[in-house]
């Protein structure tokens, strides 16, 4: 779990297994822990003057202390509202910037994979019935020594084609 | 036949201190005989592009040759026979036969000179043992010596060579198709009252229409040529042929590096606006569109995208 976690932090996990860890880190408080010390560790390490200490639990601390509104409507309470609205955007805003000040310390290796993926593998579309006959026409001469991938394209493209007709 | 596969096998065995390579190398030829020597019938899935089909394949040996059937068992039903270089379609109950004489050079599936280029185009060596559809299965790893190309893995029957399962995978290590066999049985009895049902019923008898486009065409060398084709593919055939919807016929080159191929349609642009410039892929096989010089030029390879647009981008007429 650790190593995973430490990949993850390191840009080195695929996509979908990121999003399983991410799910398990929120499930999981131990696993929550090892996740904020490891950051707290990389930010240490990076930037010694500042160090954030457990803020996600300081600001949910903040939260649940601000009042809950359960009078009925009125101009004062809304008034009340609104300053509960903002205090809770400008605490929000406080995570998204320090979320967004590691990603930009910690993840070197995010955007030079997010620029590498599209040359990797373009956004393309499926290819369309009419284009069937070049991949029969190509299935032909291909090599069979994978004869059983053949056999599985061949009934795929034949079978599209012929029902395309 | 089948003594020339024990020989292999044989011939495996004492050479299992031999070299990595060369094992594999063997290997694949055991794979390959495998595949045409051995009476099986089992279920496989493909899986490609997030979607996932299953079929039954059943193949027997006869007197007179190798008998392949192919049925879809989820969408319409979908079933092809194969005999000889003949192929039959049974689709949505109706049959067809498919006329493919370029079939019958398909066996052997393993020549001689394809271990070679194979052997300079990719680091094969084994993985270990793993146990697919109950069998256990030897792995191989196919790995390019550039990005250009595939990773292949194969994982095939450790007494008789059978491919159990084919996975196609990009440069992160990434599935990109793959087809494994969920059951399978190997010899013993298996069903062959289909073979004698493959001519065409007497109700379709009046009107057997042939499926399109499998059809033979002449060999030719036009002066088309590709400049920068992946090191190691070498020009495997150049045909021209007719083809479903085309007025004129299609220039069609073929270059191999003895895993995958890239297949290059030329043809005379007819101005469909279907035709568009463009990339599409289903599994491992890319497609690519272009128009160059009032002609359009399709590359369809089993590599990925960026090798079907390099190949493309470098397509030229060299004659007059």
């Amino acid at each position: 779990m650790k190593q995973e976690i430490s990949a993850l932090m390191d840009g080195e996990l695929f996509e979908d297994e990121a999003e399983n860890l991410l799910g398990r880190i929120k499930r999981d408080s131990d696993a929550h822990g090892d996740w904020e010390i490891y950051h707290l560790i990389g930010d240490v390490l990076r930037q010694p003057e500042h160090v954030h200490c457990d803020l996600s639990a300081k600001v949910r601390k903040r939260m649940q202390d601000e009042p809950i509104v359960l009078a009925p409507h009125g101009r004062a309470v809304k008034q009340k509202m609104r300053t509960v609205a903002l205090s809770a955007a400008a605490s929000l805003a406080a995570v998204g910037v320090v979320a967004w000040m590691s990603l930009q310390i910690g993840h070197e290796t995010v955007p030079q994979m997010a620029m590498k993926q599209p040359v990797l593998r373009p956004a393309s579309a499926q290819i369309r019935p009419k284009a069937n006959d070049y991949l029969m026409a190509h299935h032909e001469f291909s090599p069979r020594i994978i004869d059983m991938s053949g056999g599985a394209s061949y009934i795929h493209t034949i079978a599209y084609t012929n029902n395309e007709k | 036949m089948r003594a020339a596969l024990y020989g292999l096998l044989l011939a495996v065995t004492a050479n299992t201190y031999a070299g990595e390579r060369q094992i594999s190398l063997d290997w694949l030829k055991i794979v390959a005989f495998a595949a045409h020597q051995t009476d099986y019938s089992g279920v496989f899935v493909y899986q490609y592009d997030n979607r996932v089909e299953t079929s039954r394949i059943t193949h027997v040996i006869e007197a007179d040759g190798e008998y392949e059937r192919l049925e879809s068992l989820d969408g319409p039903k979908r079933e092809i026979i194969r005999h000889h270089g003949q192929v039959w379609c049974y689709i949505n109950r109706k049959m067809t036969q498919v006329d493919s004489q370029q079939m019958h050079s398909r066996f052997p599936a393993l020549l001689p000179e394809q271990i070679s280029t194979l052997s300079e185009n990719y680091q094969a060596r084994e993985a270990g043992t793993e146990r697919v559809a109950g069998y256990n299965a030897q792995v191989f790893l196919f790995k390019p010596n550039d990005n250009l190309r595939y990773v292949h893995k194969i994982w095939a029957h450790t007494d008789s060579g059978l491919l159990l399962k084919v996975a196609v995978l990009d440069t992160n290590n990434q599935v990109v198709e793959q087809y494994i066999f969920t059951q399978l049985q190997i010899g013993g009895n298996i069903d062959r009252s289909w073979i004698g049902a493959k001519k065409p019923p007497q109700r379709d008898a009046g009107s057997p229409t042939p499926v399109e486009p499998v059809k033979s065409g002449t060999l030719t060398d036009s002066a088309w040529v590709v400049g920068a084709l992946p090191p190691g593919f070498k020009k495997t055939m150049e045909i021209q042929r007719a083809m479903r919807g085309k007025h004129a016929p299609v220039t069609q080159i073929v270059f191999s590096d003895g895993l995958s191929a890239i297949s290059i349609f030329v043809e005379p642009d007819d101005g469909d606006e279907d035709d568009v410039e463009g990339l599409s892929s289903r599994g491992a096989v890319n497609l690519y569109h272009k128009v160059l010089d009032k002609h359009l030029i399709t590359v369809v390879g089993e590599v990925p995208p960026r090798t079907v647009i390099q190949v493309l981008d470098s397509v030229r007429y060299n004659g007059k």
